[in-house]
């Protein structure tokens, strides 16, 4: 279960936000809306250990995860989390499949990755030897989507998957979402600006930066 | 760094073998008397057989220098001729005590014409017992032979370490003979070995020999000392060279990660946030560090060693040398690990960069 305890957030002495919070359960799912602006993408690196929060505390099934030492934090991020960043971070050098064999080398796993029936899933199977740089918009949506699956997580972070896609593509990329979520059993926290995603996915919980949950 | 290294390697090499051949192949000799001139040089030309001689001596003078009651050991040597550039020395058996010289096979000469070799010389020219060769006039092979008088050897000898493995050794009366030398009275040598009774002879009997005679006495220590401190400084010059080499290759080593690793912070972030603990990038660019290091540093080592091993085997000098018991080894290796440590420091500059990256601010500039 994660549990965020009255987040908060200050830039140069500016409130960004506060008082959030959130729990949310084994294999639910949430939504964080909200303008430009609000703070969404501040939010989700402080739920991914990415950015300490300036006040406030997240507990990952009991783990206190800024109270971990820095090494730590990254290695539970590693084993335990999946993040689709809003613009992909993938390394550009590097071809499809060394992008996720590079994610599954860094959560040290023993199991053998399918890395042909994962990329055949986002329908990047053909592409595996293609580098990155040379990948359309969607086609790196879906890698990143892959990626932040690889290693099964049990939490899975989205932000904006869908905004710089057409309704084509956000429909294939949402699906892809809601479809590896559940194979991994993994309870997904999405943030977007993007109206469409509603009609998408069904979330359980909706939160819209700003106002009450 | 290679460059750097096989310069230091080469130096080294070259000092320290230079050091242990010079104090190797003098078996306790206080002295050398010969022809007036360079002391230095007949030094070299009568102990060390580098250098050519500087000139004759009358045998008859030498004589009462053996008789001297200052002296308790005076080997005569007589230079001329040669085999394949390995000298042809005219000397008496107590040549072959004064080195503790053992033989393979064979044994010492006992007539005229009959030589005993070298085991350099054996393993080079592969000469065995019974097999006959001819001298070549001057010290260095230009084809001038006297084929009408061919040596016969008679024995091997064990490999000393020494300046005995690159000679041929013969009776005085060899090269006499072979010279057409018959009167007594004109017989001549080039130099002669000496061992004082009383080591406070070492300031008398030269000035004796300098002053009284047309001849000159000159102390083996005492010159090669001379010698390694001129080169010695050249040595310095060319370590303090390959010291400068060393630091550029550390800034090279420093720049190169430094703008490696600005060129990939952004790949570094998304490391992070995959997993990569701070601990694991440091490791990972320390390594990239160390990896190049320890190859250029290897690498350079080997080269110089080839490069020493090459000046050794295609210089006529270089026969003269002889390799050591590898003593040098310990100095290359302590050289070695203080390159690699101080490779390792100045990788740290770059981790600790990596260690202490802000992931989401480089992602947001990415």
């Amino acid at each position: 279960m994660l549990i965020c305890e009255d987040i908060s957030f200050d830039i140069d002495g500016q409130k960004l936000f506060s008082n959030i919070n959130l729990n949310i359960k084994p294999q639910k799912d949430l939504l964080i809306t909200g303008p430009s602006g609000v703070g969404k993408t501040t939010l989700l690196s402080i739920l991914c250990g990415i950015q300490k929060p300036t006040t406030g505390k997240i507990t990952y099934n009991s783990i206190d995860l800024y109270n971990l030492p820095e090494n730590k934090i990254d290695e539970f991020r590693g084993k335990n989390l999946g993040v689709v960043f809003q613009n992909f971070n993938l390394i550009n050098t590097f071809t499809v499949k060394q992008n996720l064999e590079i994610a599954v080398s860094a959560i040290d796993t023993k199991k053998s990755i399918p890395f042909f029936n994962i990329l055949d899933r986002v329908g990047l199977a053909n592409k595996s030897h293609i580098k990155v740089a040379n990948l359309s918009i969607g086609e790196k949506q879906r890698l990143a989507v892959a990626r932040a699956f690889v290693g099964d997580p049990k939490w899975v972070f989205c932000d904006e998957p869908t905004s710089s896609l057409d309704d084509k593509n956000a429909n294939i990329i949402a699906n892809l979402i809601k479809e590896e979520s559940l194979r991994c059993k993994a309870s997904l926290v999405l943030i977007t600006h993007d109206s469409r995603i509603q009609t998408l996915i069904k979330f359980s919980k909706i939160l819209k930066l700003g106002d009450e949950l | 760094m290679i460059v750097g290294i096989t310069i230091i390697t080469v130096s080294i090499l070259v000092n320290q073998v230079t050091k242990e051949t010079f104090s190797k192949n003098n078996p306790g000799l206080d002295a050398v008397v010969g022809a007036k001139g360079s002391p230095l040089q007949l030094i070299l030309s009568s102990i060390h057989h580098i250098d050519i001689p500087t000139g004759n001596i009358s045998y008859k003078n030498a004589r009462k220098i053996i008789k001297h009651p200052a002296i308790k050991s005076a080997i005569p040597i007589s230079l001329g001729d040669n085999f394949q550039n390995f000298r042809i020395v005219g000397t008496n058996k107590s040549f072959l005590k004064l080195y503790k010289a053992n033989l393979i096979s064979g044994t010492a000469w006992s007539q005229p014409m009959q030589a005993v070799i070298g085991y350099n010389v054996s393993k080079i020219t592969k000469l065995k017992i019974n097999k006959f060769f001819v001298g070549s006039h001057g010290l260095i092979d230009t084809g001038d032979v006297h084929a009408e008088q061919p040596y016969k050897v008679v024995g091997v000898l064990k490999k000393t370490g020494t300046i005995l493995d690159n000679l041929i050794l013969t009776s005085l009366d060899s090269v006499w003979n072979l010279h057409s030398v018959t009167n007594k009275d004109k017989l001549e040598i080039t130099s002669l070995l000496l061992k004082y009774k009383n080591k406070t002879s070492s300031f008398s009997f030269p000035r004796l020999i300098n002053k009284g005679t047309n001849m000159q006495a000159a102390s083996p220590s005492f010159e090669i000392s001379k010698l390694l401190k001129l080169t010695g400084n050249a040595h310095r010059i060319v370590d303090y060279l390959s010291v400068l080499i060393m630091i550029l290759s550390f800034l090279g080593i420093l720049f190169t990660l430094l703008n490696n690793i600005n060129e990939r912070k952004y790949d570094l972030a998304v490391l992070r946030t995959l997993g990569f603990s701070r601990w694991k990038l440091f490791s990972i660019i320390l390594s990239e560090g160390m990896i190049i290091s320890i190859l250029g540093s290897t690498i350079g080592l080997i080269f110089g060693y080839i490069v020493y091993e090459s000046m050794y085997y295609f210089s006529i000098v270089g026969r003269s040398l002889e390799l050591g018991q590898l003593s040098f080894l310990n100095d290359l290796f302590l050289i070695w690990i203080i390159v690699n440590i101080i490779a390792f420091i100045t990788c740290l500059v770059p981790c600790i960069k990596v260690y202490k990256q802000n992931i989401r601010s480089t992602l947001l500039n990415s």
